[in-house]
């Protein structure tokens, strides 16, 4: 009996064995990748959140609170409440916008704690992207200096 | 002359079981070490914050001792991708940092707060399905102390 031809055989399997693999590959960079932001992401808004939670809180005016308020989304994003001028972000494409903070206040103006948290950072990470919203987040409690009718430098 | 050819019926699907296994093992690495390394930068994140809002309400009386335990357990931080509560969170009190009590008697006398969470049990996803464990504890602790309140590990 004749032996029907194998020829091909060999390219029909290496296709469909490709396409497992690669995306299997895919799906691990992916979750790599993103793990890997997310883990930068956290250890990020600990430290902002470390930093506001010390730093004097300036409150001469809402210009003044404001201004603070940025130099902790600058912790986040840069490292650095004051960084130089095209200071790269420690997690790539985060912006300080992207940064949320928030005091919990125990009236008369007196902040108690600082809340720090993403929202609207997408991560693309090729295959698919990831929005962050409302984490990673933290909540330090108040220990800086109050200082209500200072203002800032 | 005339050679015989070994017959190599099943050989793809012997290398594609062998590759599949390796490759299953390296999305676990991925995947499960990804998420263990998360969980420890939370797990960390979240001690940081809970031994300074400790330390903070610390005032030498025993309602300050049911004060800080009482702030910890509020704490708005979660871990696993922000998914979970902490469990099993354990707050200590020192006066010198060598001998730890939970309820201390002395409470004038203490200084420092040591938070532990050590129950953080992550379940493993990929690795257990090639011999790795069911899964991870994924502990940490901080210690923090007052006037001003610092982290001091």
């Amino acid at each position: 009996m004749k032996r029907p031809s194998e020829r091909g055989h060999a390219m029909l399997e290496l296709a469909v064995c490709a396409a497992v693999m690669v995306s299997f590959l895919a799906g691990t960079f992916q979750f790599g990748y993103t793990f890997y932001i997310y883990n930068q992401l956290v250890t990020a808004v600990g430290n902002g959140g470390r930093y506001a939670a010390q730093r004097s809180f300036r409150a001469g005016s809402p210009w003044d609170i404001e201004r603070g308020n940025a130099a902790i989304r600058n912790m986040v994003v840069y490292g650095d409440p004051q960084p130089v001028t095209g200071a790269a972000p420690v997690v790539p494409n985060l912006k300080p916008e992207q940064v949320e903070v928030r005091w919990v206040t125990a009236g008369q103006g007196a902040p108690k704690a600082i809340d720090v948290f993403i929202h609207g950072y997408t991560l693309n990470a090729v295959f698919h992207a990831f929005t962050f919203e409302g984490r990673p987040s933290v909540e330090f409690p108040y220990v800086g200096r109050y200082a209500p009718s200072e203002t800032e430098p | 002359m005339r050679v015989r050819r070994v017959r190599e019926r099943g050989f793809v699907l012997i290398a594609m079981s062998v590759s599949m296994f390796l490759l299953l093992a390296v999305i676990g690495l991925a995947f499960d070490l990804g998420r263990v390394y998360i969980a420890r930068n939370e797990a960390q994140v979240f001690t940081d914050a809970a031994a300074m809002t400790a330390a903070a309400r610390l005032d030498g009386t025993p309602t300050g001792l049911t004060t800080a335990r009482e702030d910890v357990a509020h704490l708005p931080i979660r871990w696993n991708l922000g998914t979970e509560d902490f469990r099993g969170v354990v707050i200590e009190f020192s006066a010198d940092q060598s001998h730890w009590e939970k309820d201390p008697k002395d409470t004038a006398a203490i200084r420092f707060v040591r938070v532990i969470a050590p129950d953080n049990n992550l379940e493993i996803t990929f690795l257990r399905a090639v011999g790795g464990p069911q899964s991870l504890k994924v502990p940490a602790y901080a210690v923090a102390t007052v006037n001003p309140v610092r982290l001091v590990e």
